[in-house]
């Protein structure tokens, strides 16, 4: 177990000694639903200035974003795989996120803003585990969204078709 | 596909194989070394973890060339997530999906391995007659078509300052300028190993297995016995359900700098010298992002046509020398490696096409404080690899962005961004000096990259201080060579493509004369 490990575990135990329940043992599980409650959540974030504002609009950008992280997570190595079913995990558990955001409300009742600072926090965090989750998330996230060619219309940008 | 084809991910039961050779990769080293054996007439078997594909598969698209091509998706970081590494993971390896640039190793490198790991490079073991074997095979050219701008304001920005630059020898035959070479070349102009060596090994009667993992060597006394693989699923990770065993009289592991050391860690092979997985290097990359008036469009054209020396080879040893080359630009790679998130990623990604990027490669390995990374095994027999970047590293690193937001602002840029986290737009090359000097080189802050993985098996003269000998032997198993990058002993301070052809070329006539 490496030091990232072992602080996430710490997260995990704390959180499941006070639900009594063995969040650890579950917690390196994937859970589609928990994935998409957390992605749904920050990619309005992320993605700020980018996203159309036409609402409908938005959300079908978001969820085929989410789809394309679906798509894209098997092909990481199994230990990193575990690393982002934990952080899902532990973000959509509400003590757990406590530990992770210092915000006792849950990710989507936080304004976009605030959601903003949070990302803000982890990057400039003095613990190594948030600020790779932020990279981590934020590499994973962007990837996804802008490897999609619906999205490419603020970049101007067309790949070649000579086919 | 041709008939010497088996996708092992098709096996249904348990399969056993016996051949002269089995080559473990298809990349540099394994796609050349499958053409010689074939033409010397032995019996070669070919295995690659990644998939066959051929041209028309290549779609120019980041989202299906990273997970089908690239190791771990392309998104392959070092231990502590410090460092992204692109590798490929494809029949062809990352000559596959590299950048096309072919540069013979640099004397002064070839210099320090002499003194250094009693490695012998003159005489009747010169390598030149293997580049120049190499270059013809390859078709490797000086590039003919002027520089898009992405590599032209390289080149301005050199020319501005005096600084040294070159126009880069590319493998390239036919080629349409159309940029897209790290997602799979879909015209066949590249002369990766996909293309060249091994269509014609196969054609000898070579045969290829792809989609296969290969996880443990045996070995008893001085001598390999057997080694036992798996298929991939569809995501590339190892199956347990199938196992398949070959038996070879010659081994030869070429799995690339990170594979080929990780498969002796998991075989427990001998490593008396104590080297095997250390000494691992990547030329550490930082970047530089500038933002032009005119429209630079780096997508466009071939990717890599210029680079610049000027400081790989600082007269004060203490500094860390770096070569200055620009990457292809393209949606995902440039999102990934943009700074910030929210708004301010939002506006950068705006200036996608007036955007230019140069990028600084550090040469790792020739100094004390630059001992390489270590290659270790995860819980799922994995690897993974540890790159403590060092003080030296650090500094070096910040000399790269000030040569580099210089060199940019020279070229007439409007404003220079270093890729670091604390870092924003600059508006003049004084603004930017200042700035530079007080960011704080620190992991996770300042983004590193690496396309060159180089090491971890590494050559030597005396086995104490080496795992293979100067033609690529293991030191203690008779019937083993890696030919591969794993066996260089430093970093190079040039792309890696054409030194691990010529070392190849000529370990595999040392052990054709040998067989």
């Amino acid at each position: 177990m490496d030091r990232r490990q072992f602080i996430f575990s710490g997260i995990a135990l704390a959180a499941s000694a006070s639900l009594g329940i063995s969040l650890w043992q579950h917690s390196l599980q994937p859970d589609t639903d928990n994935r998409h409650w957390v992605l749904a959540a920050l990619l309005p974030a992320l993605l700020y200035g980018v996203l159309p504002q036409d609402p409908t609009l938005a959300q079908q950008q978001i969820a085929r974003t989410q789809q394309a992280v679906s798509d894209f997570m098997p092909y990481l190595p199994l230990r990193q795989q575990q690393e982002l079913h934990q952080l899902f995990n532990l973000l959509a558990n509400r003590l757990s996120q406590l530990g992770l955001t210092g915000q006792i409300s849950d990710l989507p009742e936080l304004s976009v803003m605030q959601r903003l600072e949070l990302l803000q926090r982890w990057r400039d965090s003095y613990l190594s585990l948030l600020q790779q989750a932020y990279h981590g998330l934020r590499e994973l996230l962007y990837g996804a969204y802008y490897g999609q060619s619906e999205h490419w219309q603020a970049l101007a940008y067309t790949a070649p078709r000579f086919r | 596909m041709t008939t010497n084809h088996l996708d092992a991910s098709q096996f249904t039961q348990h399969q056993q194989f016996d051949t002269d050779i089995v080559i473990i990769g298809s990349g540099a080293g394994g796609g050349i070394a499958a053409e010689q054996l074939a033409q010397a007439g032995v019996k070669v078997l070919l295995l690659e973890e990644g998939a066959y594909y051929s041209r028309d598969d290549f779609v120019m698209q980041e989202r299906w060339a990273y997970p089908n091509l690239y190791q771990e998706g392309a998104a392959r970081k070092t231990r502590d997530q410090a460092i992204g590494i692109l590798q490929g993971r494809t029949v062809g390896g990352s000559t596959t999906v590299n950048w096309t640039t072919s540069i013979r190793t640099p004397q002064p490198t070839l210099n320090y391995w002499h003194s250094e790991f009693g490695l012998n490079f003159t005489g009747d073991n010169d390598l030149t007659p293997y580049f120049a074997k190499a270059e013809q095979r390859l078709n490797i050219h000086p590039w003919p078509i002027p520089p898009n701008a992405n590599n032209a304001k390289l080149q301005q920005g050199c020319e501005q300052l005096g600084w040294q630059y070159s126009v880069i020898n590319r493998n390239v035959n036919g080629c349409a300028n159309l940029g897209y070479c790290g997602m799979g070349c879909p015209i066949n102009a590249k002369q990766s190993m996909l293309v060249s060596t091994i269509p014609a090994a196969l054609a000898l009667g070579a045969t290829l297995i792809s989609r296969i993992s290969v996880r443990q060597l045996h070995w008893q006394g001085n001598s390999i016995t057997s080694l036992t693989a798996v298929p991939v699923d569809q995501y590339f990770q190892p199956r347990t359900d199938i196992k398949i065993s070959i038996r070879a009289k010659h081994y030869i592991v070429a799995a690339g700098a990170i594979g080929s050391p990780a498969l002796l860690l998991r075989s427990n092979l001998p490593d008396p010298s104590g080297r095997l997985g250390k000494h691992t290097y990547l030329h550490p990359t930082v970047i530089s992002g500038a933002v032009f008036d005119e429209a630079i469009n780096g997508h466009s054209g071939a990717p890599q046509s210029i680079y610049s020396d000027q400081f790989v080879w600082p007269d004060n040893s203490e500094q860390a020398g770096f070569k200055l080359e620009v990457p292809p630009l393209h949606p995902v790679l440039m999102a990934t490696k943009l700074i910030g998130h929210g708004e301010a990623h939002a506006a950068l990604m705006q200036q996608f096409n007036h955007l230019q990027v140069t990028i600084a490669l550090l040469r790792d390995g020739f100094h004390p404080q630059s001992q390489g990374g270590t290659v270790q095994l995860d819980d799922a027999q994995q690897p993974v690899l540890d790159y403590p970047i060092s003080d030296y590293l650090w500094q070096g690193m910040r000399q790269a962005l000030l040569a580099m937001a210089e060199l940019q602002f020279a070229a007439g840029a409007k404003q220079v961004l270093p890729i670091h986290h604390d870092a924003k737009l600059y508006r003049s090359w004084a603004e930017a000096k200042t700035a530079i000097q007080s960011l704080p080189m620190q992991k996770l802050k300042q983004t590193v990259v690496s396309a060159h993985v180089m090491g971890g098996c590494n050559m030597s003269a005396d086995p104490a201080k080496g795992v293979v000998d100067q033609n690529g032997r293991h030191h203690q198993l008779q019937n083993l060579s890696v030919f591969d990058g794993s066996i260089l002993p430093t970093s190079l301070g040039a792309n890696p493509q054409l030194t691990i052809y010529a070392l190849v070329w000529r370990n595999c006539q040392q052990l054709i004369s040998m067989l």
